[in-house]
């Protein structure tokens, strides 16, 4: 075990101890002088604190953007770092993405602009230059002052940046530092990042009370905003057999430890509108590290992911010492963030059945903007019709509970029916009497009672309206 | 090097590159000076209590905590209210809303400081809490007496007019978001001084609250910002708030202490845009021509008034927009609750105002089943037929918007898309669009004519170069360089030469704050006027050496030139040094033509007028309430721009702001007045994908008629008002729903919820689902 935190910082190694586990990267990196990394927020949100982390993959370094206040030091180890700073060269000449946003006018404050300098750096590393991509490459940005419109010019105009040769110098040099799996203890507390699931599970077992992290999207949040001090937190994250995508069959498994950027194509293959809605989550900064094993784990109430792995038939495989066992997914929450896990014991992946031919397949998730937001309502369907008949239904919200729920009154209102308008309208009345909503700051109880029932509405139109009929507004033409 | 001179360029900010770096600095990114502590706030969980004890013993417990301050150890007037008086900066008996920080405490790191405060014992006796509007405005609970704005003869008009309608809306408040939380540095000088470091709109303010505060003179006391990440005027009187407990816990301490406040504190503790209810009754002619309006504007403003007396003036003086009213009584009504004390936010209660102009007019035209672009020409301003004469009694000259309309109607091509709309709709089961046209008239002074001065300090060095320095602060607006344009042109040297320095109140005293939109009016004409007194001097100089009058000398061409001859620009000012001249001055600027008398509400409050109309086109889901925007077309006046490419900044921002304001921004606070929506997970502002696809941005520059800094106009805020296109349009989908003569009730904002609310009310109306 390797007691030191290693990684590159704006091109050269850095080693680090002494300092507690739960220091968060934008703490450290403002402390060493490197001030173009903001605090907006603390709750990864604003986009202020955006750094590049290169991680090793295929003797190369895979940069994203990720937001440095939610995330904790020991969390860049094997990683390389680049900060607004680093990214200009060394001749004092800027990055394309630094120069373009100074050239648009991009900037009026400027206190949001090396996270948008960041933001546009990762996005020079990848080909599209479509504007849905761009727009989800800035979602995670707040700007108050320019209005966007410029930061997007400069976004059209970005080259695509090829690696640089020293790249592949320093993914090697950190997977031959950093070979051995991470035992980090300072000021009172531990930070484990075991390499394979046995040796995760035995850390668990002597440390019962530690935080179990994938991306630690969500419990970055109790460091920043309830100022909570783990005293020991095992990470998940390089656990090889958690890390992986694969297919088994007809099911597609996702690692629990693997972020939602990774596991989109998987899901956008299984079902598109799935994948439409996995790139509503967060922004770029949080799927880049955010994992659908944390958001099971997590058990939100509005956790994105639940109602479309349920609806699918999902199912969560999970470990601890005692062995390992298979949930369905909506066995698996079983209230306000609680779980079936036992002490000791980890989700280990996800696995999602393929939908048939027959199977029409929506995910639905409402809110009050597109980006970066938590849904009032979310909706999923999975609809097997045949000879305009459904034969199958399953259905589940989210938003409506204190936990996402399946809801087989809807189910019932729709199986052995004709796909009709009218049927539609009958299972929403069921969903509307099925759910029981709170009111909050998201909506009131009324409104989501309501939403539920007239997405069933929407899933009609969606799927079996009339041609030309737009039903949606992602579909109407013209629309962002 | 830039070409000499520099005015109506389209040059980047100054600080452009350093941004995008991060080389740029702000109050948190400087080192700490030695020894410096951190302090953090102790709040009120009460929204209204009686404070019996602070018990500080367990907070000074904690390691490296050096101080704790309250009321009591205030040497100073314990009082910062901006305008009137009775506003502690932290209250010696009664904590008035939930986040009202009644204590501080100095550690030697943030989260000492935050722990600490976290210790801290309140005891209070709770009093009973007053949290709604429309509850303060039905119990008449004021902060400040009302006020009424009074023409002609409104109740007998109202009584005999052909047709009469009463309106009421609701309009949310708007938190400031600036992506730079409010921070202030104080550090001890010697003989009791006190530097102030302070991310302030409003230097001057704070240089005189920490005066008073600490009970030494106002030259004791030195405040400098050089850029703020934001302010939005959120850093206009509520900065005092954060320095002056810095320089409260700095004198207590003997030791630098910052105060910087963290988002969820930040939100919590600080003012936003006031929130309002507002009520009409208008009378019309048969044609839909206004004969008479009386309105009630009532203000959320929370525990104390800050502002909100000014805020309220300007929301009456817009309340007209662009329209004329023959007969007019407008009421100001400052409701107190106990919640933040509500402050400058861009607009300043012009939005409000303006609001309720626009939605009587949607009203007026669906009521008569007229066009409403139709009717809002009807009712223009018109000098021609004697319809010029503003509420406030000002003459309306110049205007602009009967032009600025024709012009939009045709490069939207708004009658073919309105066309379009209908058609849509007319075969859309789910979806359906809106359209809708908006106009803004604001007037530019600050309503408080002594505000309207402002003063500059300009340096030449003996190699050419210009050190410049004036009153106004910079938060983004692009303002320092704008004025450096100004210096550049009125020397005829390359921008270059000019330094843009950090603004503090021992070099320009008593100014006004960077607000109300006039920063470079009256920053660039005092600097202006500063640089002419020194070209004045250097052409005396000039004319000597070249045997000409002083009145030959030009600056032109980075030379300065009389016939024939010519000299660089820093031959003539070594040659002044050499004679003895000096090569400093200030310069100072009051803006002429203005007067109003506030207790009357009548006078000529605005020197001119910008202009600006929008069309915006939506979509609203009627399932959910969802909405997208698809198009919107701006013409913004500015005048004769100084920076075109500032201005356009400043229109597209603001409308993206007012976009936010209109739809996505909600304040929501439970019951016992604790605001829920204090972070960016709960308060949503617009991010890159709200802004409309199509958006067309153009530039009225047409010089200023009045003899403004190089015929510019005031851009700030304006433009801001231009998004009421897109809350106009959401109505005109919803409408679509209803039946003919159906007057949509959609709340600001218009969220999922309220536009869900708003499309079944309309189908209801018209016997539908």
């Amino acid at each position: 075990m390797r007691p030191e935190i290693r990684f590159f910082l704006n091109g050269r190694p850095c080693r680090l101890s002494g300092l507690p586990p739960h220091t968060t990267l934008l703490e450290w990196l403002r402390g060493q002088g490197l001030t173009a990394v903001k605090e907006g927020c603390a709750e990864g949100d604003c986009g202020a604190c955006s750094v590049l982390i290169g991680t090793p993959r295929r003797a190369r370094l895979d940069w994203r953007a990720v937001n440095a206040c939610i995330l904790m030091l020991p969390q860049v180890d094997g990683r390389a770092v680049v900060t607004a700073e680093g990214l200009a060269r060394g001749d004092g000449s800027l990055h394309p993405a630094q120069r373009l946003l100074a050239d648009t006018h991009g900037t009026q404050c400027g206190f949001c602009s090396p996270g948008f300098a960041i933001a546009l750096a990762a996005l020079a590393r990848r080909p599209e230059r479509d504007d849905e991509t761009i727009l989800d490459a800035i979602a995670g940005n707040l700007c108050r002052c320019t209005g966007y419109r410029p930061i997007l010019e400069a976004a059209r105009a970005l080259p695509v940046i090829a690696p640089a040769v020293e790249e592949a110098e320093i993914a090697a040099t950190l997977e031959r530092d950093c070979a051995q799996p991470l035992d980090y203890r300072a000021g009172g507390g531990r930070f484990v990042a075991p390499r394979d699931l046995d040796a995760a599970l035995a850390v668990l077992a002597e440390e019962p009370e530690a935080w179990v992290l994938a991306g630690g999207t969500d419990l970055g949040l109790r460091i920043t905003k309830r100022h909570e001090e783990p005293r020991c937190v095992v990470s998940l994250a390089r656990v090889g057999e958690l890390a992986a995508v694969g297919r088994e069959g007809r099911d597609t498994v996702i690692g629990a430890a693997v972020p939602y950027a990774d596991a989109l194509e998987a899901i956008s293959a299984l079902a598109p509108s799935v994948g439409a809605l996995v790139r509503r989550i967060g922004a770029a900064q949080i799927r880049a590290v955010g994992t659908i094993g944390g958001n099971l784990a997590n058990a939100s109430p509005i956790g994105d992911t639940l109602p479309p792995l349920i609806a699918l038939g999902a199912s969560v495989e999970l470990a601890s010492r005692e062995g390992r066992r298979t949930v369905a997914v909506e066995d698996f929450v079983t209230g306000y963030r609680k779980t079936v896990l036992r002490p000791g014991e980890v989700v280990v992946s996800v696995r999602i059945p393929a939908p048939g031919a027959a199977t029409l397949v929506r995910a639905y998730k409402v809110a009050r903007r597109i980006d970066q937001d938590i849904a009032a309502v979310s909706a999923a369907f999975a609809l097997s019709v045949e000879d305009g008949r459904v034969t199958r239904a399953r259905v589940a919200f989210g938003g409506i509970a204190e936990r996402p729920l399946r809801t087989p009154e809807v189910e019932v209102a729709l199986t052995g029916r004709l796909w009709s308008l009218e049927t539609a309208r009958a299972a929403g009345e069921a969903a509307r009497r099925a759910v029981r909503p709170i009111s909050d700051v998201r909506g009131s109880a009324g409104y989501r009672a309501t939403v539920c029932g007239n997405l069933l509405e929407r899933l009609w139109w969606d799927t079996a309206g009339p041609a030309g009929v737009a039903a949606t507004l992602d579909a109407l033409e013209g629309a962002p | 090097m830039s070409p000499p001179g520099g005015v109506h360029a389209a040059v980047a900010h100054d600080s452009a590159r350093k941004h995008v770096t991060g080389e740029a600095v702000y109050l948190d990114d400087m080192p700490e000076p030695k020894g410096c502590l951190h302090a953090h706030l102790v709040t009120s969980p009460w929204p209204h209590a009686r404070l019996t004890a602070i018990d500080a013993a367990a907070a000074l417990a904690v390691p490296g905590v050096a101080a704790i301050v309250t009321a009591a150890d205030i040497p100073g007037v314990n009082d910062i209210a901006p305008a009137f008086s009775s506003e502690p900066l932290l209250p010696p008996e009664v904590a008035e809303y939930v986040g009202h920080p009644v204590a501080a405490v100095a550690a030697a790191s943030p989260a000492q400081a935050r722990e600490a405060a976290s210790l801290v014992r309140l005891e209070a006796t709770p009093l009973p809490a007053l949290l709604d509007l429309r509850e303060a405005y039905e119990k008449k609970r004021w902060v400040l007496d009302p006020v009424e704005m009074l023409r002609g003869e409104p109740d007998a008009e109202l009584a005999k007019a052909a047709v009469r309608l009463d309106g009421e809306l609701m309009v949310g408040g708007q938190e400031h978001f600036y992506l730079e939380t409010q921070c202030a540095l104080a550090v001890p000088q010697e003989d009791g001084d006190m530097l102030v470091l302070s991310g302030t709109q409003h230097p001057t303010e704070v240089q005189h609250m920490v005066a008073r505060l600490l009970g030494i003179p106002q030259h004791a006391v030195a405040v400098e910002v050089r850029r703020m990440g934001g302010g939005f005027g959120g850093k206009e009187s509520q900065a005092t708030l954060v320095a002056g407990i810095a320089a409260v816990l700095a004198r207590k301490t003997a030791r630098p202490v910052k105060l910087r406040l963290d988002r969820d504190t930040d939100m919590t503790v600080t003012g936003k845009r006031h929130d309002f209810l507002l009520r009409w009754q208008v009378g019309l002619d048969g044609e839909g021509r206004i004969r008479a309006v009386t309105m009630d504007l009532a203000a959320r403003c929370g525990w104390s008034a800050d502002l909100s007396a000014a805020v309220i003036s300007r929301a009456l003086s817009h309340a007209d927009n662009a329209y004329f009213y023959p007969h007019a009584r407008l009421r100001g009504l400052a409701c107190k609750t106990n919640t933040q004390s509500n402050t400058a936010f861009r607009g300043f209660g012009g939005p409000q105002g303006m609001m309720a102009a626009e939605t009587m007019m949607d009203q007026i035209a669906r009521t008569l089943g007229r066009d409403p672009v139709a009717i809002r020409r009807l009712n223009f301003y018109a000098r021609e037929s004697g319809c010029d004469v503003t509420p406030y009694h000002q003459r309306i000259e110049h205007f602009r918007l009967p032009s600025m309309v024709e012009r939009i109607l045709a490069s939207s091509e708004y009658s073919t898309r309105r066309k379009a709309v209908d058609a849509f709709n007319a075969g859309s089961p789910v979806i359906r669009k809106g359209l809708a046209l908006s106009p803004v008239k604001f007037g530019i002074s600050f309503n408080k004519i002594e505000l309207n001065q402002a003063g500059a300090l300009v340096h030449v060095y003996t190699d050419g170069s210009i050190r410049l320095n004036h009153g106004g602060t910079e938060m983004g607006q692009g303002l320092l360089v704008k004025v450096a344009q100004v210096v550049a042109e009125a020397f005829s040297v390359p921008l270059e030469a000019v330094k843009i320095t950090a603004t503090t109140t021992d070099k320009v005293p008593n100014t006004s704050a960077t607000a109300a939109s006039s920063g470079s009016d009256l920053n660039g004409m005092a600097a202006l006027q500063a640089a002419e007194t020194i070209k004045g001097r250097l052409a005396e100089v000039a004319a000597a050496r070249f045997g000409v009058a002083a009145s030959e000398v030009a600056f032109a061409d980075g030379m300065v030139r009389a016939g024939n001859h010519a000299l660089p620009f820093a031959e003539i000012v070594q040659e002044a040094y050499r004679a003895r001249v000096s090569l400093s001055a200030t310069g100072y600027y009051r803006t002429p033509r203005i007067d109003f008398d506030l207790a009357a509400m009548r006078g000529h409050p605005f020197f001119y007028f910008a202009h600006g109309v929008a069309v915006s086109e939506v979509a609203i889901d009627t399932l959910t309430g969802e909405w997208r925007p698809l198009r919107s077309d701006l013409l913004h006046d500015v005048g004769s721009s100084l920076n075109p490419a500032i201005d356009r900044g400043q229109v597209e921002g603001a409308f993206v702001q007012g976009l936010g304001w209109l739809t996505m921004e909600e304040l929501v606070w439970d019951g016992e007045g604790r605001l829920l929506t204090h972070g960016p997970s709960t308060y949503k502002i617009p991010t890159g994908r709200d802004v409309p696809p199509d958006f067309r941005v153009e530039l009225l520059t047409l010089p200023n008629e009045e003899a403004t800094v190089f015929r510019s106009k005031a851009v700030g805020e304006p433009p801001f008002m231009l998004a009421i296109s897109v809350w106009l349009a959401l109505r005109d989908a919803v409408a679509s729903l209803g039946p003919a003569g159906h007057v949509p009730q959609l709340a600001a904002p218009a969220t999922p919820e309220r536009i869900l609310g708003a499309v079944a009310a309309a189908r209801t109306a018209g016997g539908r689902r």
